[in-house]
């Protein structure tokens, strides 16, 4: 078995560093690495800024789908109907025209001059809030779904021996839900770390943004996408490893 | 302990459960049988506090069962509960599903808890199982740490609904074994329950259920040897048959 692993990953190494020598020999002479490097700088900022964009639409995000997730299952008709409603049009219109109107129609007129004052980026901070709505949305299904899941069975046995509500939820409900939906909350965080890239529309200098300025500033061709590809690499790829991780390390809980 | 039931009433829909049901007993050790369907689990769910009746009151001891939230949530923190299955909380070890209720529901520190439970467990002969979770327990060890869970704060009454259903015949007979002696030791119990014999030999009540009412109410002797009602005796007749 150790024998095959290690055959499979030795083809499949090999496979992926000819094509990729194949591509970059096709497109080489082209291409100038001293530009990037002179402007690894202004790179370097927009990658901070996306990590603080993400690290901030991450914990946002899980709050707004926590939220929509107990909306939906409110005893009262008015907050579920309300939740959903607000779930299926984050979920059913573009992310490019939530952030456009997001900011500029309503965010930016309520809150730049009050965060300015206070010396915040007003692009970053209203950044952070639309990417939560909108991957907030998301998860809220997905972890509506992880709840759903839990048998009827569990909530009958934390009412038998005396839960409340709260507790119920807390000790019972959650631990089981958040082993199931760990998946796709890891792969829902890997979107909304790559989705972040398009709040550049509202002039957030992250990433993709530098890229853009870069390659406008320089006639540059395309190199500067491929730190970009790689630096959203750094940022998605512990994701995806730590997800799996936990998701062995559960494995025989249930 | 003395139970009075007074036209309890339960409707699901258009089904009629409990259907004006009556009893006024002096009980220790109550068991309900009777066919599926014919309001076992209704009758038990609403003496437990897991369910409300439509109408009817329900007094044990004098005091009746309370009908608000909070009262209910009070009332079922001091009995105990057990369902046919999935009593336990599988992301929990057999010693934390004993202690985390003990911990949160009844405010005791860790070290204490931890007395208990352990207490707990050995007593029934569990605690080598005391750190495996529920799925590397076989079901009847599943049922006998859910019992030692439903008694390890000496609750007044302990509720079993169909206890053994979902085991075969040893494990069955393990877990009959835990409850008789918990009834010998004076533990007050009403359960629900397809084990004749153990009905027979273990309560000092049976009430027969059918069509969402109590047929009869009698001793175990006296049902067994001879039931009144039409209804016991076909299913008697019918249960004893093999």
């Amino acid at each position: 078995m150790n024998r095959r692993n290690l055959i499979a990953a030795v083809a499949i190494l090999g496979a992926f560093s000819l094509l990729a020598t194949l591509l970059f020999q096709s497109l080489g002479q082209n291409w100038d690495w001293s530009k990037p490097w002179e402007y690894r700088g202004i790179l370097f900022r927009g990658w901070i800024v996306t990590l603080l964009l993400s690290l901030g639409a991450l914990l946002g995000s899980l709050l707004v789908g926590l939220i929509l997730m107990l909306g939906q299952r409110s005893p009262l008709p008015a907050i579920r109907w309300t939740c959903r409603l607000f779930l299926e049009f984050v979920r059913d219109t573009p992310l490019l025209v939530q952030l456009l109107v997001g900011y500029f129609v309503i965010f930016a007129p309520l809150m730049s001059r009050s965060l300015g004052s206070m010396g915040w980026d007003d692009k970053l901070v209203i950044g952070i809030i639309l990417l939560s709505l909108f991957e907030g949305a998301y998860l809220g299904e997905i972890f509506r779904g992880g709840v759903a899941s839990i048998h009827r069975t569990q909530w009958e046995a934390a009412r038998a021996v005396g839960f409340n509500r709260t507790q119920t939820y807390r000790y019972v409900i959650f631990p089981q839900a958040m082993r199931r939906v760990l998946p796709a909350t890891a792969g829902q965080f890997v979107s909304l770390i790559k989705d972040s890239s398009l709040l550049s529309v509202i002039g957030v200098q992250e990433f993709a943004y530098q890229a853009k300025v870069y390659t406008s500033q320089t006639y540059g061709g395309l190199e500067a996408y491929v730190p970009l590809a790689l630096g959203y690499l750094i940022l998605t790829a512990p994701v995806a490893i730590l997800s799996h991780r936990l998701e062995l390390s559960y494995r025989d809980e249930t | 302990m003395k139970l009075e039931i007074t036209a309890l009433t339960k409707r699901f829909d258009r089904h009629v459960a409990l259907d004006s049901l009556h009893l006024d007993s002096e009980v220790h050790v109550l068991c309900l049988i009777g066919p599926s369907g014919g309001g076992k689990s209704t009758l038990l769910r609403i003496l437990g506090g897991l369910e409300t009746p439509d109408s009817g009151s329900i007094q044990i001891d004098g005091t009746p069962i309370p009908s608000s939230r909070e009262e209910l949530l009070r009332y079922r923190r001091q009995n105990g509960f057990l369902f046919q299955s999935f009593n336990l909380f599988p992301h929990l070890s057999a010693l934390q599903n004993l202690t985390l209720p003990l911990q949160k529901v009844h405010g005791l520190e860790a070290a204490e808890s931890n007395a208990i439970a352990e207490k707990s467990l050995q007593r029934f002969g569990l605690l080598d199982h005391a750190h495996k979770l529920p799925t590397q327990l076989s079901g009847g060890q599943q049922q006998r740490v859910g019992i030692a869970r439903a008694v390890s704060m000496k609750p007044k009454i302990l509720f079993l609904d169909e206890p053994t259903s979902a085991l075969d015949p040893e494990m069955t007979g393990e877990v009959l074994d835990l409850i008789r002696e918990l009834a010998e030791e004076g533990q007050n119990i009403i359960l629900s329950t397809h084990e004749m014999g153990f009905a027979r030999a273990v309560a000092d009540r049976i009430a027969f259920l059918a069509a969402g009412n109590i047929q009869e109410c009698s001793t175990p002797s006296a049902f067994f040897s001879s039931p009144e009602s039409p209804l016991a005796q076909r299913f008697l007749s019918r249960v004893m048959k093999y």
